[in-house]
């Protein structure tokens, strides 16, 4: 940690105790000296402690749980799994309420000069609810189980820069990367990289379900329900229920319904077309939070008609993005510009025009290219997004002003990730919110990625790409950060309709704090810790 | 007598060939849906290297023959296996929700078949009436809803409106009894409504099936009153299609009640068989199938039985 | 005391009257007994009880109107044989082909009938029923009325389909396994067995998951879950049929089998197959929203009402009334086609009453 840093955070944080600093400035600030933010964690929080009363039984009806989950952190697939982890485990870091990166497991961390070797310092008064206390060899043991040839983890290819990972004693980890990566410390709120008791021969023992959460376990069956008590040690602010029930609520008119009800304090999904419907009940509060979870359309930059950048660029000209988030959204989304970086994510530009729907111009470039009366196919699912195939259907309608017809092709629920997503030149996706534009841009948009899904190839692009990764000054990251998104959006084979926002709710009686955390539905998935009841 | 043991032994065998059969067709399907265990468990977020690791340490990547008569050969000694995903002993997962559904069965039916079975009687006394064609529109009508949605009009109006009931139906251990039929009435409801049409048509069309035979009219020439003729008389010689029926629709309680389950949040069997076979858990869709077939045959067999006790003709065979 | 209770009063005893003094004894009795309803009903309900009652008499009575004319229309331009039968048929029946004639002309002209296009869309999501949209617009703002008219030809034409090739494979199986008998009798019990013991929609679930959810594999799925249970009901009452005796005497003859078939068992077993052909015709509809509702049916845009009636079904909660047109549609239908089996059957029993 440089001593400029240490300076500026603790004026921020000065600023910040004074109330002399928006929540904006806060979290720009505090992303440039990432890794020193612990000075001015749980400022907001603590406001909203100040007002948060302890007690009762959370009740939490969540969309997404399966039979089959497991508590095997690396192939945690469902949000009843990721909710649970962010309830009854830990990671090394983790999102604050105003979009900030705070201190979890990890008390600080900080970079060496090229930011290619982070040592985190682990705190000291951490313990497993079994009650041993954490230390470094859990987190190294947790963290090498998405590591390795024989790892099944999904998180494989998030730590595929990582060349070492060591303790140093019982309180430090030293991680070592190939390269410089700034943002090494947001990836360690990836939803797989829950810290689990190590055992002797280094591997680590999930099974149990043991973990050093806000919560404790003392029942559960999976796809149907969890129940929670909390675990007096836990190591951080919040808590204030005594108990939680996590219970899947797979249906949405279950969901809804349930809360009308009162069979449950919070859902984690609202259905956007009964949203307006539901608002008009004096009992529940609705949360509609902007994510950086977007909807993608790519298409193969390498097959033809999609190989000529007009073609591209035509076929995003002929979407009406606002009708598609009036009618699919219901508004609740925010619009996108063809570059995949959302404004919920640091370094967004604000000043790229808006692309906007203008069929003439598509039919010009069309012509350009000589590709008119283009036919082409796009293929989607049902599970993709609530409204997937509606808005398939919508675009192809906006399509047939510029002269486009597209085809749409429903494709089976099961298996359209393996079998359709990367396979078929043109298709629909979903994607998660992602903490920062580098895991985006590296997951899905770099040349040699595994889910390079437009397969765009652009030289000056992964250029930036790379040098914006290692960049420490914020201001020069954030200049390439934009040139990048005006690549993408003019050159590149992704169409953004939008990204959508998490729409959540609860009851009245339910106490949240101001800002809610933006990179899942319900607080970041830490209602459980975060919120409380007021009566 | 001997002769019925025979039979119900005969059919016995029968079923357990038929279970073999079924066997075969759920695994070899199961192989061919698109995508595989491995994707299906990783999601989005796989690549090639640990999707390779993952189907290494399921065995996936022995030919399914051996695995299949792998499974069989567990099978037969009564081991069903562990889930492929999981590594849960299939038993354990399957036990307490089989349980539950036929907790919910049993509900639905105690409720179900003496209503529909007296509706049919006193429709078929009064056919061709006002009262008969209102039940007739009635019953219909609540069939020609998809059972989803008869579930959300319950729901509306006997959770929401009026509070009478829980909207969802999770389970709790340690519920008392009383708790448990209040908890479970809105699931049993809309299989009530579901399965009463046709066994309440089915009576009303076998009691009118028999009213011209000679013996009926019989009856009724010595003055027997048209009740009297249709309980005493025209009942006994009916009851064979209509326990057919029956048992139709009590093996549909437990083995078609998926969509029920999922809009009540029920715990029952038909979830876990959906996302088993959403996660091709070949161990589990096998179990859960093979329970629904033994089922099934079960409850046919049982029918067969019950027609032949109630039938004297059928039981003195000439 | 309303302008309104007085008429309703004045035309319930009158009507009495007039029922009592030509001894209709049946519709007097119900007249009467609905005029004491109504004093009760009046003091509890009030008014808009009784405009309840009212309005359902009259849609009744409209109903039965249309019933009556209708039959009248076949009688009058149906072919002799035909329209003697159809003289004899109660109104209910008449209502049900009055319906099932509506929804085959829906289906059949459907682009011709519909004001806008199937999946046109005109106004914003959700909009109010105005004069352009008689029953306003579904969620991506396309019209409703239109898209019901389309269902009618998709989902109609999909259920008969695959109903029809359950008959044809069902009954075929079926009559062929009566009359031969022996080994293929008890292959194609064993099979049929097989079949039915798979959990329906765990078997369309898997063949829809393996081959795509086409029309083509949709009409497959539903056509072998049913079949089986129309090869054991055909089974059975051919099985009836081929002990007579004669049946016996056509053998001796030496006739074939298919004449067999033909001429001899189909004619005396058809009652009970049309009764079931009833209901299994709706169940494919419910099938197919059940589908729907697990993520696999029709492909979209095409109008289908079960799939209709999964897209909007949690609006319900709220009171909305979207998802109940396409559900209406299907229980109007269901309802109808019974009515014409209920009139078969009540036909083939003999019974004369």
């Amino acid at each position: 940690m440089t001593k400029k840093n240490q300076e500026l955070m603790n004026r921020l944080a000065e600023a910040a105790r004074a109330g002399s600093i928006s929540r904006r400035s806060f979290m720009h600030y505090s992303l440039a000296a990432g890794m020193t933010a612990t000075a001015a964690t749980g400022l907001w929080t603590t406001k909203a402690a100040a007002q948060a009363k302890r007690g009762g039984t959370f009740r939490w009806g969540i969309h997404d749980g399966n039979t089959s989950d497991t508590h095997d952190p690396g192939t945690y697939l469902t949000r009843v799994m990721i909710f649970l982890a962010h309830t009854h485990r830990s990671y090394l870091t983790m999102i604050n309420g105003d979009g900030s990166l705070g201190p979890d497991l990890a008390d600080s961390w900080e970079a060496s000069v090229d930011a290619s070797e982070w040592t985190f310092t682990i705190t000291s008064n951490a313990s497993f609810h079994s009650g041993r206390p954490v230390t470094a060899h859990d987190v190294v043991a947790s963290l090498n189980h998405h590591r390795g040839d024989a790892t099944t983890s999904a998180a494989k290819a998030l730590l595929s820069d990582v060349t070492d990972i060591k303790a140093d004693g019982d309180h430090t980890v030293v991680v070592t990367l190939t390269g410089g990566n700034a943002d090494f410390p947001w990836l360690m709120t990836d939803y797989h990289l829950a810290i689990c008791p190590a055992n002797d021969d280094g591997t680590i023992d999930w099974k149990s379900g043991d973990g050093s959460g806000p919560y404790k376990i003392d029942a559960g069956e999976f796809g149907v329900q969890f129940s929670l008590s909390r675990h007096d040690g836990w190591h951080r602010e919040g808590a204030y229920f005594d108990k939680v029930e996590i219970i899947t609520l797979n249906d949405p008119n279950a969901r809804q319904t349930a809360l009308v009800t009162g069979d449950v304090d919070a859902v984690s999904l609202v259905e956007l077309k009964t949203m307006a419907l539901l608002q008009r009940d004096p009992n529940i509060v609705i949360h509609n939070i902007p994510s950086a979870g977007a909807i993608t359309m790519p298409m193969h930059c390498d097959t033809a008609p999609f190989d000529n950048p007009d073609v591209r660029n035509a076929l995003k000209l002929a979407m009406n993005r606002d009708e598609i988030i009036e009618k699919i959204a219901f508004g609740a989304a925010t619009k996108g510009n063809d570059f995949h970086h959302s404004p919920a994510q640091p370094y967004w530009p604000d000043d790229i025009p808006q692309r906007e729907y203008d069929p003439d111009q598509a039919k010009s470039l069309l012509k350009k290219a000589g590709a008119e009366g283009l036919s082409v196919s796009l293929s989607t699912a049902d599970s993709v997004y609530a409204g997937a195939v509606d808005m398939a259907v919508l675009y192809a309608e906006h399509a047939k002003a510029a002269g486009i017809d597209v085809k749409v092709v429903r494709e089976p629920n099961d298996g359209y990730y393996s079998d359709v997503w990367l396979v078929k030149p043109f298709t629909l996706v979903s994607w998660g919110a992602r903490p920062t534009p580098d895991v985006m841009y590296t997951l899905a948009y770099k040349d040699n990625a595994a889910w390079n899904e437009s397969r765009w190839q652009n030289e000056r692009f992964n250029e930036l790409l790379l040098q914006a990764k290692a960049e420490l000054d914020d201001s020069l990251r954030a200049e390439m950060y934009r040139e990048m998104a005006l690549l993408a959006r003019d050159d590149g084979g992704t169409i953004i309709p939008f990204f959508n926002n998490f729409v959540y709710a609860n009851r009245a009686n339910v106490g949240t704090p101001e800002n809610l955390a933006a990179s899942w539905e319900n607080d970041g998935a830490r209602a459980a810790s975060r919120w409380w009841f007021t009566s | 007598m001997g002769d019925l043991l025979g039979l119900v032994a005969k059919r016995l065998g029968f079923g357990l060939l038929t279970l073999l059969v079924i066997s075969v067709i759920i695994f070899f399907m199961v192989e061919l849906l698109p995508g595989d265990i491995a994707q299906a468990v990783l999601g989005q977020g796989a690549t090639e290297e640990n999707l390779a690791a993952l189907r290494e340490q399921m065995g996936l990547n022995k030919p399914a023959v051996v695995r299949y008569f792998e499974w069989l050969g567990n099978a037969l000694t009564g081991d069903f296996g562990t889930s492929i995903v999981t590594g849960e002993r299939v038993s354990t997962i399957i036990t307490e929700r089989f349980i539950n559904t036929l907790f919910l069965a049993a509900y639905a039916a105690v409720i179900a078949v003496p209503f529909a079975v007296t509706l049919g009687i006193v429709v078929a006394l009064l056919r061709n009436t006002l009262f008969d064609r209102v039940v007739n529109v009635l019953t219909l009508t609540s069939i020609s809803s998809p059972e989803f949605f008869l579930g959300y009009i319950l729901i509306l109006y006997l959770a929401v409106k009026t509070g009478m009931f829980p909207a969802i139906s999770s389970l709790r251990p340690g519920m008392t009894f009383w708790e448990l039929l209040d908890r479970t009435f809105l699931p049993a409801l809309t299989l009530v409504l579901v399965v009463t049409a046709h066994m309440m048509r089915m009576t009303r069309a076998a009691i009118i099936n028999l009213l011209a035979s000679p013996y009926i009219e019989m009856a009724r020439l010595k003055g027997a009153p048209p009740w009297k003729v249709i309980v005493r008389h025209a009942l006994p010689n009916a009851w064979a299609p209509i326990i057919n029926v029956i048992a139709l629709n009590l093996a549909y309680l437990i083995t078609g009640v998926v969509l029920v389950e999922v809009v009540f949040v029920y715990p029952g069997i038909g979830q876990a068989l959906v996302d088993a076979v959403s996660k091709r858990d070949f161990p589990i869709v096998q179990s859960c199938c093979l329970i629904f077939a033994a089922t099934f045959i079960l409850l046919n067999l049982a029918a067969d039985v019950a027609a032949i006790l109630t039938n004297p003709r059928l039981r003195h065979p000439k | 005391m309303s302008v309104f209770v007085i008429i309703y009063f004045a035309c319930l005893i009158a009507s009495s009257c007039l029922a009592a003094y030509y001894e209709k004894r049946p519709t007097f009795l119900t007249l009467f007994s609905l005029t004491l309803i109504s004093f009760v009903l009046g003091i509890v309900g009030g008014v808009p009880a009784l405009r309840f009652v009212a309005t359902a008499a009259g849609l009744l009575a409209f109903a039965a109107g249309i019933s009556f004319a209708f039959r009248e229309f076949i009688v009058i331009i149906a072919p002799a044989n035909i329209s003697k039968e159809v003289r004899t048929a109660p109104l209910t029946a008449a209502f049900g082909m009055f319906v099932i004639f509506t929804y085959a002309i829906a289906g059949i002209f459907a682009p011709w009938i519909a004001p806008y296009g199937e999946s046109e869309v005109i106004a914003s999501a959700f909009a109010m029923p105005d004069e352009n949209m008689l029953l306003g617009a579904d969620q991506l703002g396309r019209d409703m009325f239109s898209r019901i008219i389309y269902g009618a030809r998709n989902t109609v034409g999909l259920a008969l389909l695959a109903t029809l090739a359950a008959f044809f494979m069902g009954a075929f199986a079926g009559l062929l396994a009566a009359t031969k008998g022996g080994w293929f009798d008890q292959f194609m019990g064993r099979f049929a067995d097989v079949i039915m013991s798979i959990p329906s929609l765990i078997f369309a679930l898997l063949m829809l998951s393996i081959f795509g959810p086409q029309v083509t594999v949709i009409i497959v799925a539903v056509a072998i879950i049913y079949a089986p249970r129309v090869f054991r009901l055909t089974r059975a009452v051919a099985g009836n049929v081929v002990v007579m005796d004669y049946i016996e005497a056509a053998k001796l003859r030496g006739e074939k089998t298919w004449y067999l078939i033909r001429k001899e068992i189909l004619p005396n077993s058809t009652a009970p197959l049309i009764a079931e052909f009833g209901l299994e015709f709706c169940f494919v509809f419910l099938l197919v929203a059940g589908l729907s509702f697990l993520g696999l049916g029709i492909q979209p845009p095409t109008a289908d009402w079960g799939s209709m009636v999964r897209e909007n079904a949690t609006m319900i909660s709220f009171g909305e009334i979207t998802p109940l047109i396409p559900a209406a549609a299907i229980a109007l239908l269901t309802v109808a086609v019974n009515f014409v089996v209920d009139w078969m059957l009540f036909r083939s029993s003999g019974l004369k009453e």
